[in-house]
């Protein structure tokens, strides 16, 4: 017999993916299945923790871009 | 019990269990409403032709009806008609084909609809009393005009530039207690309102959308409390009846059922009825309640148009005001508190002028924006909808877009940068036990128009709604 479980389908580049692969991976709380390279089903009240997360991730990794021009 | 804020009409109705729409098709005006607004040309085509059959009809003769290429199309119509409970399709089973049939409800009501006759008084009782005669289309088209821009005012006032009205000229008490019920605005620790990201997504929306997000927010609430005594199918019946009533005619209000008249304040607060001081026993539906099942959109938006909803006169502000250059600067040549309040939303703007503002896109402002949940599209759209006549001009000249290719490019740009996923909220299904299983199956939903992804190796697939797949899979088990 076939089983629905509900959830958020994400899909993001494999980069981004990575990341919340890697995320998930402390806790195991996040991912419900994952899919393929570019796709992982989460549950669907994580997904807010989950995006600022993320977010959190990305500015470690990044340099903010240089707010340049006159006002 | 929460609310969500953004829900439309169709997902509203879909949650709806049958015996309400039974209760609803009882209406030949709601009938005739949800036939109009809420179903597709095919789907309206299947009815019509349904309408005056005597007998049950075989699916099979349906088939034959539309061509084998657009197969997808039927079955999505079929899908709509059996979601809001309009047609009814027999089981299947070895000895008689399907077949499939108008609800009798439905049947009925809408022949009265078409055909008229009965004493049902669903399409509201002409008031017989003198109309005064101030009370002109001009009239009235001013009055929703200013009760719903306070209504948006009072969305936007929270955030950036204060509008320079008072306390006491907003929207009403109840209104605003709706808004915050909606969490369209939000109570902050501090005691002062601010937008939420579902009061920015309204913002943007077309007028017509906006009076149902407003409308369904204002029956789950009711229909939560049930002290309120007011029932929620008969209050959207009553909505769709108003919907079907002539702009400019005062209608009766002694005609209506007591809890109809207990709704009628709320209606006036929203601007979708006005009442005369002085004549109280007469309503007047305003262009907000007539235009409300039809699909087009009569009231201009904010983000097609000017917010001066019915265009022209008034004191609403001209379109075409904003002014942008390849260098981010923006200039909007207006007065308005409200659009300089949506300007603010997704613009830095750091001077003002008696009749303008000047600012700058930056990638912390649209950040910002998108934060609230406005996208690049529609903060696009906007600055395109409200671009300059100027602009327009010289876009002409030079044969090139209205809008700086390098500023639209970089609002794009600058919303994937934070829009790094795209997520899809409903249901994924697994462990089928053979190939067959699945594939009918995920062929079924594609059909329907519910799946999102699959993937046949694995044997799993993704769809955003799971009640019609259920239907499915029992009905195969009980086949088997």
């Amino acid at each position: 017999m076939p089983r629905a479980i509900r959830g958020v389908l994400i899909e993001c580049d494999p980069s981004i993916k990575s990341i919340i692969v890697n995320i998930d991976s402390v806790n195991h709380d996040f991912i419900i299945e994952d899919l393929d390279e570019e796709r992982v089903v989460v549950k669907e009240n994580m997904v807010q923790l989950l995006k600022q997360k993320l977010e959190d991730r990305l500015k470690e990794n990044l340099p903010p871009v240089d707010e340049s021009g006159s006002e | 019990m929460s609310i969500n804020p953004s829900l439309s009409l169709a997902e509203y109705l879909e949650r709806l269990p049958g015996t309400t729409f039974k209760k609803l098709y009882q209406q030949p005006s709601t009938t005739f409403a949800i036939f109009r607004r809420m179903l597709p040309h095919l789907a309206k085509t299947f009815v019509m032709r349904m309408l005056f059959l005597p007998h049950p009809m075989t699916l099979a003769d349906l088939d034959a009806w539309v061509k084998p290429e657009a197969k997808r199309k039927k079955d999505q119509s079929l899908s709509i008609l059996r979601s809001l409970h309009i047609v009814q399709i027999s089981a299947p089973s070895k000895e008689k084909p399907q077949e499939i049939q108008l609800m009798s409800n439905f049947k009925r009501s809408l022949r009265l609809a078409l055909t008229g006759g009965g004493n049902h008084n669903s399409f509201g009782v002409p008031s017989s009393l003198m109309v005064p005669p101030e009370i002109d289309l001009p009239f009235l088209d001013r009055y929703a005009r200013k009760k719903w821009e306070d209504v948006l005012h009072f969305v936007v006032s929270s955030v950036g530039y204060k509008s320079s009205l008072g306390e006491g000229s907003g929207p009403n008490k109840g209104v605003k207690e709706l808004l915050i019920a909606g969490q369209l605005v939000d109570r902050r620790p501090n005691g002062s309102l601010g937008i939420t990201q579902a009061g920015f997504t309204f913002l943007l929306q077309e007028a017509n959308a906006q009076v149902w997000t407003l409308l369904l927010l204002w029956l789950e609430v009711l229909g939560n409390n049930k002290s309120s005594g007011l029932d929620p199918v008969d209050m959207l019946s009553f909505l769709f009846m108003l919907a079907s009533l002539e702009l400019g005619r005062a209608y009766d209000t002694n005609a209506l059922t007591e809890e109809r008249r207990n709704m009628l304040p709320s209606l006036v607060d929203f601007g979708l009825i006005y009442i005369p001081q002085h004549k109280r026993s007469m309503f007047f539906p305003t262009r907000l309640a007539t235009t409300l099942t039809s699909g087009g959109n009569s009231l201009r938006t904010i983000s097609e148009g000017s917010l001066g909803l019915l265009g022209g006169g008034g004191t609403g502000e001209q379109a075409g005001s904003v002014v942008i250059e390849t260098n981010y600067r923006l200039y909007a040549y207006t007065q308005s508190a409200l659009q300089i309040a949506v300007l603010a939303l997704f613009a830095k703007l750091n001077m003002r002028f008696p009749d303008m503002v000047a600012g700058r896109l930056s990638r912390a402002s649209i950040r910002q924006a998108i934060n609230f949940g406005i996208t690049a599209d529609q903060i696009i759209s906007y600055l395109s909808a409200h671009a300059h006549e100027q602009m327009h001009r010289t876009a002409a000249l030079t044969n090139k877009p209205v809008l700086p290719p390098t500023v639209v490019d970089q609002i794009r740009l600058w919303q994937l940068e934070n829009e790094r996923m795209k997520t899809t909220s409903g249901f994924l299904f697994r462990d089928f036990t053979d190939d067959k299983d699945y594939l009918d199956t995920a062929r079924f939903s594609e059909e329907i128009g519910v799946l999102v992804w699959r993937n046949d190796n694995t044997r799993m697939f993704f769809a955003n709604k799971h009640e019609q797949i259920k239907d499915f899979l029992k009905s195969r088990k009980k086949a088997e």
